[in-house]
């Protein structure tokens, strides 16, 4: 049995105000319906996510690991008639439980901030020279001077100086 | 025409034989590439967007200050990375004092974000710009007699608003440019369906995603005599390769074999381009088709 006396009745604001407003909401599934991680075990509901976010659920909310298994192709943002925003929704929770609870986290986001990227392209010169490429790409990877400015930038954001033992650079 | 090549992060890691194919086919349409220098991850929905919105913002506005800075707009291939330096400038755009916030962030790099600089799509600029016509008449050898089905990438598709370029519910752009290769293109009941590689889902629910990729085989099995997926994201590309050999483990019968392609791939081979330089990396062999395209020149 939910108990709405413990409910956050701000939490929609919390959450939600900077990605439209949620309270338009009527719970008709749409984002559901053509939803590829819908059909996962358990399910990404985003109709339900948005309920618990209405309704103030916070324990719950923040117990939910399906905001994860969002595929991002954006379909719910199309679709929904109330234009809520369903795929603004999902990562705006996705930030609420990284801010609650910093193993929420992503660990991608401290590769990105050591080199850029998500992918150790310092690593794959073999690779990049049998297709005839230039060994290392002209990314940030390539100017280490630009990569400690990246790095500067990153550090003035509230989530590398809130988590900054998991950004040592 | 001049473009800002914005390679990403999986691209020129993983499947480097892409960013080679593309790198070698537009300049022969006339599509100038310069390299966007410095540029990072885009950033992925996943990383920065999932934890710290203004952190997210401040790294696709890196990037996009770098090819405003080159004074040209990025292309791109891979649909998430569109999809996200298309969605961050529209929220710079849309909200002043984010990107007031944001360019305090960027100033510490000694960078701005100006909203000049905006990204398109592979398909966009070879469908729009380009033309199938101009395809047609730069390649050497083609796809006559063979069948093709074709992959949309749903990151530029939706939101149509701001990322879309074609017809969100009846795309046909790919498939023209395919057909501009001779190929003939097979429609099936999952063509929209997305690929189910992308954001968390084959990571956090990986026996789903591939049930639910699986179906999409299966329909093109039933339905169509496609010798090959033709795509253009890296996601769907590495995904739709990648899930067949997840299925084929653990019986011999390798039921599921269709090649992948990018489309700038095939368009390599079309041009006359080493197989071994734009199309050397899959996990399902594709030297079938490759072979039918080499011995095929155009009439």
């Amino acid at each position: 049995m939910i108990d709405l006396a413990k409910a956050n009745k701000n939490l929609w604001k919390e959450i939600t105000e900077e990605s439209g407003d949620i309270r338009n909401c009527f719970n008709c599934g749409t984002c559901v319906s053509g939803c590829p991680a819908a059909e996962a075990d358990p399910p990404l509901l985003i109709r339900n996510l948005a309920r618990m976010v209405l309704l103030g659920l916070e324990d719950e909310l923040l117990e939910e690991g399906t905001p994860w298994i969002c595929v991002t192709c954006s379909q719910c943002e199309e679709m929904c008639p109330m234009k809520v925003h369903p795929f603004e929704v999902c990562l705006a929770i996705r930030r609420w439980q990284s801010q609650k609870d910093e193993t929420y986290i992503p660990p991608a986001v401290t590769e990105i901030f050591q080199r850029g990227h998500t992918q150790p392209l310092e690593k794959v010169q073999e690779l990049r020279k049998s297709v005839g490429l230039e060994e290392t790409p002209p990314t940030i990877v390539k100017f280490p001077e630009l990569l400690k400015k990246f790095q500067a930038m990153l550090r003035e954001t509230e989530l590398v100086k809130n988590n900054d033992f998991m950004f040592r650079g | 025409m001049k473009y800002g090549l914005f390679l990403g992060c999986n691209m020129p890691a993983i499947r480097p034989d892409v960013e080679r194919a593309i790198r070698l086919t537009m300049p022969k349409l006339g599509v100038e590439l310069i390299d966007l220098e410095g540029c990072a991850c885009c950033s992925a929905f996943g990383t920065f967007p999932s934890a710290d919105e203004i952190a997210g913002l401040a790294v696709n506005a890196w990037n996009l200050a770098i090819a405003e800075e080159s004074g040209v707009d990025p292309i791109v291939e891979c649909g998430s990375c569109y999809s996200s330096l298309r969605l961050g400038r529209d929220k710079l755009l849309q909200d002043e004092e984010k990107k007031k916030r944001v360019n305090e962030l960027l100033k510490i790099a000694g960078k701005e974000f100006k909203g000049t600089a905006q990204t398109h799509h592979m398909i966009d600029v070879l469908y729009n710009e380009v033309g199938t016509e101009k395809i047609s008449n730069a390649i050497t050898r083609n796809l006559n007699g063979i069948n093709a089905v074709v992959q949309y990438p749903c990151h530029t598709m939706f939101p149509s608003e701001i990322v879309g370029f074609d017809n969100p519910r009846r795309p046909q752009m790919l498939k023209e440019l395919v057909e501009a290769l001779g190929a003939k293109v097979q429609g099936f009941s999952r063509e929209p369906q997305c690929c189910g590689g992308a954001g968390g889902f084959s990571h956090g629910a990986h026996i789903d995603a591939v049930k639910f990729t699986q179906k999409k085989f299966d329909a093109i099995t039933e339905e169509t005599s496609a010798e090959l997926i033709v795509v253009s994201c890296i996601t769907c590309l590495m995904h739709l390769d990648g899930t067949q050999r997840d299925l084929n483990k653990g019986s011999d019968d390798h039921k599921y074999s269709l090649p992948v392609f990018d489309y700038n791939q095939v368009l390599a081979l079309c041009m006359g381009f080493d197989p071994k330089e734009v199309a050397s990396i899959s996990f399902i062999p594709r030297d079938k088709v490759i072979e039918k395209i080499l011995a095929n020149p155009r009439s």
